[in-house]
């Protein structure tokens, strides 16, 4: 059923992040993106946590960088979307835009 | 992020507790990027926030990393928490029962040594310590890669059932705070058997790692 193929919240969240940031998408840079963005604190952990997870999906692939000394000598790990990914964002927007049309979201935000 | 000026090391414990948690092929990048902000931050704000944001990280990273590893493989990591719930009941009982034979053999003996007894009673302590410790281990040992979630799990399991218990007991008799932290030793013994053994298999693979 494709129609089972839609992103989490995070998950959706991320892959926008990964878009967004193009070739500078690693651990830090994604953490710092949705942070700024979100306004909410993310650790590194749920950032990886949900990179692997979109991985073993096939929605997103990673590489390693060169090893830097800020960092101890360890490699980033680059991500960048996939078109499979781009896919599951677009269905997953589709559905978010489809559910809220015609829904006076004014009105909801005083809930809020 | 930009060129960082400050190079001190994060707190120790924290990256401890991290690396028991983390896969090993997730560690690189986890730490170079737990390292970079962490520098990044101590240059910018100081040590004593960049140490206290390093903390924050480190328990939702942990509470994260735990949950995905069990979601990963959560029908294997249950069976050895529960394979490990059967082991400990059946391996924390074998030091009193063992002690219940030794007494009924040499009752006379012990009659008239009765301090010697309450000794060997003491001596149980630690060895239903050392027991849970190695049901920890060999835990730890069933499952590779997700060591700590599955002594973990299993600690969690055995802290609710002690607790609920407390809770019974409490209502018909006062329960000493002593008493309550010791009840804590077995789920503790059990993740350091998880600790021990996750510790181990990492400073192999790092050895095994070529230069």
């Amino acid at each position: 059923m494709p129609g089972r193929d839609y992103l989490g919240e995070f998950e959706h969240i991320v892959v926008l992040a990964l878009m967004r940031l193009g070739d500078r998408a690693y651990g830090v840079t994604v953490r710092q993106e949705i942070e700024f963005r979100t306004k909410r604190e993310v650790s590194i952990g749920a950032i990886y946590a949900t990179l692997d997870r979109l991985e073993v999906k096939g929605y997103v692939r990673s590489r390693l960088g060169d090893p830097t000394p800020e960092r101890g000598g360890r490699s980033k790990r680059f991500f960048h979307v996939t078109a499979k990914g781009a896919a599951a964002v677009t269905r997953t927007q589709r559905a978010f835009q489809s559910m809220s049309q015609g829904l006076d979201l004014g009105f909801l935000q005083s809930y809020s | 992020m930009t060129s960082q000026a400050y190079l001190g090391q994060p707190p120790r414990l924290a990256v401890w507790f991290i690396n028991l948690f983390t896969a090993h092929e997730s560690a690189e990048s986890i730490f170079g990027d737990l390292l970079e902000e962490y520098s990044y931050l101590a240059s910018k704000s100081g040590v004593t926030f960049a140490r206290r944001w390093y903390w924050r990280q480190a328990v939702k990273t942990i509470a994260h990393l735990f949950g995905s590893g069990y979601r990963a493989a959560p029908w294997s990591t249950t069976a050895a928490a529960v394979g490990g719930f059967l082991l400990h009941r059946f391996v924390s009982g074998l030091p009193h029962k063992l002690l219940s034979a030794v007494t009924d053999r040499y009752l006379a003996f012990w009659s008239t040594h009765f301090n010697a007894y309450l000794w060997v009673l003491k001596g149980m302590m630690p060895v239903h310590l050392i027991a849970s410790l190695f049901v920890g281990c060999v835990i730890a040992l069933a499952v590779k890669g997700r060591e700590m979630v599955a002594t973990v799990t299993l600690a969690l399991v055995l802290c609710a059932l002690m607790g609920s218990a407390m809770v019974g007991v409490a209502r018909h008799l006062p329960l000493g705070v002593v008493w309550m932290l010791w009840s804590l030793a077995d789920p503790f013994a059990i993740v350091v058997g998880g600790a021990i053994v996750r510790m181990r298999r990492s400073a192999a693979i790092t050895l095994a790692k070529p230069a």
